[in-house]
Parts: C-alpha cells; structure tokens; sequence
C-alpha cells in the first residue's frame, strides 16, 4: 500500500513538474531573491486584467527591455535584464497561461 | 318672457361652458406637462445635492478601503482574506471590468458615472491609481435610507397642488377674459334675434287675422288674387317666424308629450299651407290612415310644416305633394326639383341650401332632423335629379 502511494506521488510530481512552465521558468528563477509570486503581483498591480498580463509578459519575454519591466531599477541594475525567450509562440502562452493560473488573485480572496 | 329668456341665456351659457372646458382642459394639459417637467428636475436637483453630500463620506470609505487593498496586495496570497468593513460593501474590478472580489448586495455597476443610485443603492466608483490586487476600479456600496426621497416627494406634492390650483384660477380667468368678447357679440346677436322674432309676432298676427276676416264675396278677382298672393307672403313668413321663434325659444322648453294622431294634424296643416300651394298650383295627394306618435305638439307641427313647406317650395308649379300616414309611418312625396345623391347626406344639416334662387336660412330640416333624433323617429330620403323627392318618417 505504501509503495503505492509512493509511486502514485512520484508519477504525480513528475507530471507536475513535467509543464513547460516549471521546466522552462521556475529554474533561472530559483536563483533570484524576488520570487515569481512578488513578480506576478508587480505585473498585477500595473497592468491589472488577466488580458494585459499576458499580453505584455508574452512581449516582454520575446523582447526584455528596462521600460517593459515592472522590476524597480534597483533589481535591474543589480541582475539585469533576462535574455529574450527562445520558446515559440504556442509554449510561451502556455507556460503564462500557467503562471497565471498558478497566482492569480481572481478566484482565491475569500 | 323672462322664464324664456333665461333659458335662451343658459343654451349660450352652455356653448360658453363647453368652450371654457375645452379650453381648461387644453390648459390643464400643458400646465400639468409642464408642472411635471419642472418636478423632473427638481427631482434630479435634489438627488444630485444628496449624492454631493454622500459623495465626500464615500470618498473617506474609498480612502481608507485602498490602504487595506494594498495591504492585502502586499501580503497575497498567505493572507487572503478581503477587508470588509459594517458601514458599506465594497468591490473590485481589473480594467476588462472583470469582477475580482464583489461584497455587493447591488451587483449591476455603471463605470461611467463616479456616483449614482440605483435601487436604493448608492454606489461610489473609484479608479485607483494602483492596481492593488489587479483592482482599478473600487466601487463602495451603502444603502439609502430614503428620506430624502420622502422628504422631496412631499415638498413636490405640496407645491405642485398649490402651483395647480393657483394656475387653474389664473386659467378660468384668462378663459373668461379671452370669451368676453364673443359671449357679448352672441347675447347682442340673441337679443336682436329675439326682439326680432317678437316684434314679427304682432303684425303678422294682425295680416293672417285680418285676411281670414276679409270678405271676398265682395271683392273683384283681381283683388282676390291679390289678397291670396299676400295671404301666402304672410304665411311663408309665419313658417319662418315660427321656426326661429323655436330656435330662439322653444327648443329647451320642457316637452309636453301628447298622443297625436298624424291623420288630423295633417289635415290642419294642409289646409293651413293650401294658399302657398295654390299660389304654385300645387295639388295634394292625401292617403290619410290613422298614425298615432307619442310626442310634442309644437314639435312635430315644426316637423310637418317644415317638410310641407320645402315641399311647396322646391316643387314645380303644376306639381304634386303626396301625403302618406300610415301606423308608424309619415311619407311626403313631391314633384320638385329633387337632390343631387350625393348631396343627399348634408340636406338635414343647418344652413344648407340646394338652391339659392328660394329664401329662408336653411333651418327648416335641421330642425326636422333634431327633433326626429330626440324622438327616435328614422328619416329616410330617396330623390331623383329633376323628377322628385321622397321623406319618410319611421318610428
């Protein structure tokens, strides 16, 4: 029975983690003192709807620049600006799709 | 004669009245139009002073609902409760409109306008500067107790009753003032009318008495050619004078209803009208039954003489008038001239005349019709260009 679980919470986590989201993201993030969650609600208290989020997030990672970034220019100055996505289209709205199922506010205030 | 007089004075009176009423009414409309467009905004006024007088509470809601918005945004998502306060309910929305988080009883939001109130709701809309939690709009709700609207609706009540009574009096007095004019020219035209047809009264008396009284045994006939010629003047006229002095006088006299027998009626006043005829050699052609009608003898004596007399005087001469009384029935059939059909409908109407080279003023059937119409009696008319008509009476 035990086993079981095991192996149940292994496949689980594997798949989990199998998203392009967590592969593709979460990594070069782990590194950084702002945490995705502090990013996401940076980006939230700029650009406000769930379109415009992704909008500009799509853009600014095909095409980083300071201006576009909702980091203050402290956190720029000291870790710079990412390199642009080299992921295609379709990944890199799932992977905000993703980001943006995982933190967002509609739905989870109570 | 004063009795008569008042009542001629209250059938004016009862045109003036009508005319007053329409006018009121007209008056009435517009004022009340009017009165309530001036009410709609003074209503509208008095809601904008209170939502000012809310908006500067709601402002100080709004204020301090931010500050625990930015709270909440800065410790999201391990704290994730949204602030509620007792004194109003609160809402936030991204710039899609989308609803984040609503406490609202009133869910229907009008992004337009800064205040409103809406189903007895008051709701404030603020556009934040940032976007905590997603939020640029926050919309604070607080329910209205309804006093002022209480309060507004019996100040409009009070005003508007005293506004439309006191317009009402300014009405009747303008409605008044404007008839002056026109109710003197009728009183001065009645009262010519009047003293008119009165004044007739006595000479025309004295011309029919003293031509009965004449002796025509010893006159030449030439002279009494001439007497029946001015005998039928006299009475033509003596049909007229009648006919206004009905008009004038009789018309709104109480009716004395009575069983008159048509048959002997008739005869009475084909004998009477047989001088006009033989003036015209005109020849009757009498079918006398027994016909009696429940009515006023001055009324259908109006009604006979009025449709004998058209008779005679629209008939060719030589011609022929052709009386029927049969049990409900009175039919008069003459060799005249006859009517146009299509001018048929308008023959009973007043001061119509087919043929302006005979007098009169057009009175006689409007009078046949009025009083046929207040005793029910149906009028049926059948006429043929050049050769005749033909009226009957049905009841």
């Amino acid at each position: 029975m035990v086993k079981k679980i095991i192996i149940y919470a292994l496949i689980t986590i594997n798949i989990y983690s199998s998203n392009i989201f967590d592969q593709k993201c979460v990594p070069c993030h782990k590194e950084l003192p702002t945490s995705l969650q502090q990013m996401f609600m940076q980006y939230l208290q700029l650009y406000s709807s769930e379109k415009n989020v992704k909008y500009i997030l799509k853009y600014y990672l095909k095409h980083p620049s300071k201006e576009l970034s909702a980091m203050s220019d402290l956190f720029i100055d000291v870790y710079g600006i990412k390199e642009p996505s080299k992921l295609s289209d379709e990944e890199l709205k799932k992977a905000i799709d993703i980001y943006w199922d995982r933190y967002k506010v509609i739905g989870n205030l109570k | 004669m004063s009795a008569s007089k008042n009542k001629v004075t209250n059938s004016i009176l009862k045109s003036e009245k009508k005319s007053l009423y329409r006018f009121l009414t007209l008056y009435i409309t517009m004022i009340t139009f009017l009165m309530l467009v001036l009410g709609f905004y003074y209503f509208d006024t008095q809601k904008q002073i209170m939502l000012a007088q809310q908006r500067a509470t709601l402002s100080k809601y709004a204020y301090e609902q931010t500050k625990k918005l930015k709270t909440l945004h800065h410790y999201f998502p391990e704290s994730n409760t949204y602030p509620r306060d007792k004194r109003f309910k609160s809402a936030i929305y991204d710039t899609d409109y989308v609803e984040i988080f609503s406490l609202l009883k009133h869910k229907h939001i009008n992004f337009d306008k800064d205040i409103y109130i809406e189903d007895s709701y008051i709701h404030f809309v603020k556009i934040l500067d940032n976007y905590y939690l997603g939020a640029k709009y926050l919309i604070i709700e607080i329910q209205d107790d309804g006093k002022w609207l209480k309060a507004i609706y019996k100040k409009m009540t009070i005003y508007s009753l005293i506004a439309f009574i006191l317009f009402l009096f300014l009405g009747i007095f303008l409605a008044k003032l404007f008839i002056k004019p026109m109710r003197d020219s009728i009183l001065l035209l009645d009262r010519f009318i009047k003293d008119t047809t009165h004044e007739l009264n006595t000479p025309l008396s004295t011309i029919l008495a003293n031509i009965e009284m004449m002796d025509r045994d010893v006159m030449s006939p030439k002279n009494i050619k001439k007497l029946d010629r001015i005998n039928s003047a006299a009475r033509s006229v003596s049909v007229l004078y009648k006919d206004l002095t009905y008009i004038t006088l009789e018309q709104n006299k109480i009716n004395k209803d009575e069983e008159i027998n048509l048959k002997e009626l008739t005869k009475q006043r084909v004998e009477y009208f047989d001088v006009l005829a033989n003036a015209k050699k005109i020849e009757f052609k009498l079918d006398l039954d027994d016909s009696i009608l429940y009515i006023d003898r001055v009324k259908i004596t109006r009604v006979i003489d009025n449709l004998i007399s058209n008779a005679i005087k629209y008939n060719k001469r030589g011609g022929y008038i052709k009386i029927t009384t049969q049990k409900n029935l009175f039919s008069i059939e003459d060799s005249g001239i006859g009517i146009a059909k299509d001018q048929l409908p308008y023959m009973f109407d007043r001061y119509m005349r087919f043929n302006s080279s005979e007098g009169g003023f057009g009175i006689g059937l409007s009078i046949v019709k009025n009083i046929t119409k207040e005793y029910g009696i149906e009028i049926q008319t059948t006429s043929t260009l050049g050769e005749g008509t033909r009226i009957d009476l049905k009841w």
